[in-house]
């Protein structure tokens, strides 16, 4: 058992992974790729299918760039990569129209902005340009986790905090709105979102640093 | 081949292949666009009259038929008459009838107004006694939710339900949406003409207090028909409505 | 014209691009660290988007928009789903105009600008603004106000965070938070301070 545990930590992919997903995920450079997102966390589902959007673009992104690494002339690589990702983006909001109406209309111009994801860039021009396909999708996928997770992270306490809610089912007991609780406005708006995520870089010094 | 030669082949290469992608993906998935956003419209104008509840999923097939068997959309011009399809149009405005029972129950304005963050779209239903507001849908707008995104929550379209857009004296004075609720806010003989408004979202319902104002207004003319004459004279052809893009 | 006024307004304080959406955050937490260079920074923004917004806007209007091809004879096109594709074309391709056309002719102007422009390309905040215009179905009086309505509110932002964090220097912050910690709450602060704008009427 547990040196099937460590044959599987020693592999490459695995390595990817835990890099994309724990070692090299601080909060403080995920949120550099996230802002243009941030707008979409207000709620729940919003902000996981964002997140899932967000994923797919990555991963396919860098599977394709890493498929065509010894093609791309050098001068023109980062017009590729643009190219590539512009696509990619366009197609997923078409696809979230066409099968996830409500959700698409809410998320609006946002996943369009994609495209302006300094991450999904970045992977692209760091990571696919000089690694295999496989390794490259493993990669993208894992790193799309990452901002996902902390996009959920931060709308599952603006929307429990500001609405009462998760996922729009009211969670809050009436109980302790009848004994005076308020829900917190100041979350649903801008500033919220700010402070949730200074407090969660706090939170994870503090973790870190223990 | 020189180094340049393959740089634009590949450009070129790369772009025909991005485009003819892109082309599949827009043309092929436009028809299930387009039937979203129909059904979508079909939905809140049947919401506006009660006839299905906000919140709740249907079937598509299911909203289309009860929009084909109980709404008629026909053209007005701005002094309220009915258009014929042989009429010139010179300014036309859609106006949504809906029967229930082989009897037109209401009539629907659509609403376009400024929000706080961009525009509001969405539907207002109004009794054939020409003052009694049946019901309000919202299917597109910017705003905030929880505070001003509240606007497309079933308690805040409730709240429309019964009220006026007249006064005891038979005036037109609009439907207005109070800052707070209208049992504290709003003085005993305006209440009729107030719903509740929602709290942290006051410019929300500031600026669509004023845009139903606005479309009231301009709808005013069908109202006062219906208030004094009943309903509306159909011609034989009545002009069908564009729906609005 | 009033209602001219009230996008401004609107653009500059209530929906500031950066404050209010998110957008242009990623620059704005690296240069704001200077004030010289967040000022040359901002300014640039406002030009760029003074430029590339109302040129968005034609090319939306007159090539994308659904029956936009009417004037060639085909009202049937809607190639609206290539805007985004096409926006940032445009964008990258005016900065990089733009960067030559100072170069060229005005040597001080460059010398103060110049670093910044490549930046902008990248610059979330500059697309965004594009995609709201046409989201909004804003006329071209409007967008040319909207574009430079945002480009200042932008501005504004990153020169009141320079000089917040000069202050920031001499405060004791909580070891955990400083740095990236304290600025997103500090960000957060202003935001809600720029929310205040919102009870204006024009």
């Amino acid at each position: 058992m547990s040196t099937a545990l460590v044959k599987i930590t020693r592999t490459e992919t695995y390595r990817t992974v835990s890099d994309a997903l724990w070692q090299n995920n601080p909060i403080s450079k995920q949120v550099l790729g996230i802002c243009s997102s941030l707008a979409v966390t207000v709620q729940m589902n919003t902000a996981i299918v964002m997140a899932l959007a967000l994923t797919a673009v990555v991963a396919c992104s860098n599977l394709i760039i890493s498929l065509m690494r010894k093609m791309i002339p050098r001068n023109i690589r980062i017009i590729v990569e643009v190219a590539v990702i512009a696509t990619l983006v366009i197609i997923a909001d078409e696809v979230l129209k066409a099968f996830m109406y409500n959700i698409s209309k809410q998320l609006s111009v946002f996943v369009g902005l994609i495209i302006t994801n300094c991450i999904v860039m970045g992977r692209a021009e760091t990571f696919a340009m000089s690694n295999p396909p496989l390794k490259s999708f493993v990669d993208g996928m894992a790193n799309g986790i990452g901002y996902g997770s902390i996009l959920v992270g931060v709308s599952f306490f603006r929307e429990l905090l500001g609405s009462g809610k998760i996922l729009g089912f009211p969670v809050v007991p009436q109980a302790l709105y009848d004994m005076g609780y308020m829900d917190m406005g100041l979350m649903l708006l801008a500033p919220g979102a700010f402070i949730v995520i200074g407090l969660f870089v706090w939170l994870e010094h503090a973790i870190l640093n223990r | 081949m020189s180094d340049g030669v393959k740089t634009i082949l590949f450009a070129t290469g790369l772009c025909l292949v991005c485009s003819l992608l892109l082309t599949m993906a827009a043309t092929g998935l436009k028809a299930f666009q387009r039937e979203n956003a129909l059904v979508d419209r079909q939905k809140n104008i049947l919401q506006a009259v009660g006839a299905v509840e906000s919140g709740r999923s249907y079937p598509a097939d299911a909203i289309k038929a009860l929009y084909q068997s109980s709404i008629q959309c026909i053209s007005i011009d701005d002094e309220g008459q009915v258009l014929s399809a042989k009429a010139a149009p010179k300014k036309v405005l859609p106006l949504y009838l809906y029967r229930a029972d082989g009897q037109v129950k209401a009539y629907i304005i659509p609403v376009d107004s400024r929000g706080l963050w961009g525009r509001i779209y969405g539907y207002l239903a109004l009794d054939t006694d020409g003052s009694t507001i049946t019901g309000f849908s919202v299917y597109q707008h910017s705003e905030t939710p929880g505070l001003g995104g509240e606007i497309e929550n079933q308690w805040f379209q409730r709240n429309f339900v019964g009220k006026q857009i007249i006064d005891a004296e038979g005036n037109f004075v609009s439907i207005k949406i109070a800052k707070g609720a209208v049992e504290d806010a709003v003085r005993q003989d305006l209440k009729p003409n107030y719903v509740d408004g929602i709290s942290g979202a006051t410019m929300t319902g500031k600026f669509l207090s004023q845009g139903l104002e606005d479309i009231l207004q301009t709808y005013e003319p069908v109202s006062v028909h219906f208030r004094n004459q009943g309903m509306l004279k159909l011609p034989e052809n009545a002009l069908v409505c564009q729906p609005p893009s | 014209m009033e209602n001219l006024i009230s996008i401004f307004v609107d653009s500059v304080f209530v929906g500031n691009i950066l404050l209010a959406y998110f957008l242009g955050m990623c620059s704005f937490l690296a240069v704001s660290k200077n004030l010289q260079t967040s000022l040359g920074l901002g300014i640039a923004v406002v030009f760029v988007l003074t430029i590339t917004t109302p040129v968005n806007w034609l090319i939306y209007r007159y090539l994308l928009a659904p029956g936009a091809l009417a004037w060639a004879g085909l009202p049937d096109v809607d190639l609206s789903f290539l805007k985004l594709i096409l926006f940032i074309a445009i964008i990258a391709g005016i900065v990089q105009m733009v960067e030559m056309v100072i170069d060229r002719y005005s040597q001080a102007l460059y010398n103060a600008l110049g670093v910044f422009l490549p930046l902008i390309t990248v610059n979330c905040a500059v697309l965004g603004v594009s995609l709201f215009m046409v989201e909004r179905s804003y006329t071209f009086a409007e967008t040319v106000v909207y574009g430079v309505g945002s480009g200042i509110g932008w501005l504004l932002a990153i020169v009141s965070m320079a000089t917040i964090k000069i202050k920031l220097r001499y405060a004791d912050v909580p070891e955990g938070l400083q740095g990236f910690g304290i600025n997103m709450i500090t960000t957060g602060l202003m935001a809600m301070a720029f929310m205040l704008f919102s009870g204006i009427t024009l």
